[in-house]
């Protein structure tokens, strides 16, 4: 309730208009679902940036309501599925991406695999992007597993999203160009390096 | 009257030229940090680094090695992570391009900026149909457009796509790194 007022708060202070374009229904029921994200430790400034970009179309308010409970069901799944120590930018990337059609589980052993350091936000974003281009889901789930597990860092990952999206636009089938460029983004193993080496360097 | 700025840069020029000897195990001390700074890129690793580094004795050459390192450690840095779409814990500027000759304005609008609600609206420059801007948008992920002649949502062709379209606008995905990622 507080961020709800604070959030429109700070907007109306640009735009007095826009506390008007919200009708008292609506206003409750957005607190509403704040309050509920809220108590359940899910983030609540992605609802916020829901709000303002249905404000910003022109939409009415029981869409925009609509639209906050579906994303309110989204973070709260992708906050179950990927554990405590998933960062906010991790569950907001995971929404998308099961907004895409990804299954929430499959978010999650990505998250298990990947191990509590590597920040998953790119990888789902990635796989939130090639999915929406028409690459199924599993081969999606797959090329992106695989690159997560073989240490691709986030400009691999990157890289092969621009190459599948190229190769898409150029007619490729969807599907063969998210294998064939995961076998080829998957960088070269680096030189084994031992604590030993690192003592001597120094 | 001397001329005391030629007096005082002859001095400097004196100082610098003579010969500074370097522990051997300088450069390989150093390459070591630079390492695990960059490997780390956490902000504990690279302050660990400068405060050992202020340690060393503050002579010409330390000096000029330690700016060395540190523009190195910070070009690396955006090098490494700016492939696309950004970098750096604190907002930092942000480039967005649209390619719209025909357009007669473009502007961006995102969460990062309450999508244009209040005034709040990036408006682009036009460079012959080219229309850029940058602002600066602080670490983590974001949903953005660009808002055509003030009325059309096109979604950046060379970004990532964002699923979340409720509202029936194109949006992009923009993924900008924090130092815990």
């Amino acid at each position: 309730m507080l961020l709800v007022g604070s959030a429109f708060g700070a907007v109306e202070a640009q735009d007095p208009r826009i506390g008007s374009r919200l009708d008292a229904p609506t206003r409750k029921a957005i607190s509403a679902l704040v309050d509920s994200a809220r108590a359940q430790g899910i983030p609540v400034e992605p609802l916020m940036e829901k709000v303002y970009q249905g404000l910003a179309v022109g939409a009415d308010g029981p869409r925009i309501v609509v639209a906050v409970r579906s994303l309110t069901t989204e973070l709260g799944s992708a906050h179950r599925a990927l554990g405590a120590v998933a960062s906010t930018d991790e569950i907001k990337a995971a929404a998308s991406a099961m907004h895409a059609g990804v299954p929430v589980v499959e978010l999650g052993k990505m998250k298990k695999q990947s191990g509590l350091r590597r920040s998953l936000t790119l990888p789902f974003t990635v796989l939130a992007d090639i999915v929406s281009r028409g690459v199924p889901v599993q081969t999606a789930a797959n090329a992106i597993r695989s690159l997560v597990g073989a240490g691709a860092r986030d400009t691999d990952i990157s890289t092969f999203q621009r190459n599948v999206q190229v190769d898409i636009e150029k007619g490729a089938q969807p599907a063969a160009a998210a294998e064939t460029r995961a076998k080829g983004a998957v960088p070269a193993p680096a030189p084994a390096k031992t604590d030993k080496n690192d003592k001597e360097q120094e | 009257m001397p001329d005391w700025s030629r007096t005082t840069l002859e001095l400097i020029v004196q100082e610098l030229q003579h010969p500074v000897r370097i522990d051997e195990s300088f450069d390989r001390r150093v390459m070591v940090r630079v390492r695990r700074a960059y490997a780390e890129r956490r902000p504990r690793g690279v302050a660990g680094w400068l405060g050992a580094a202020a340690n060393l004795t503050r002579r010409p050459a330390y000096a000029a090695a330690l700016a060395a390192g540190i523009v190195a450690v910070a070009t690396v840095g955006i090098l490494r992570s700016r492939p696309a779409h950004v970098i750096g814990a604190e907002p930092i500027p942000v480039q967005f391009v649209l390619v719209a000759p025909e357009a007669r304005s473009v502007a961006v609008v995102g969460d990062f900026n309450n999508w244009g609600l209040g005034d709040t609206a990036l408006a682009a420059v036009n460079h012959n149909g080219v229309w850029s801007v940058s602002a600066p948008v602080r670490a983590g992920v974001h949903r953005y457009a660009f808002l055509v002649n003030g009325k059309q949502y096109v979604a950046d062709p060379t970004a990532p796509r964002s699923s979340g379209d409720d509202f029936g606008m194109p949006s992009s995905a923009l993924v900008v790194e924090g130092s815990n990622q």
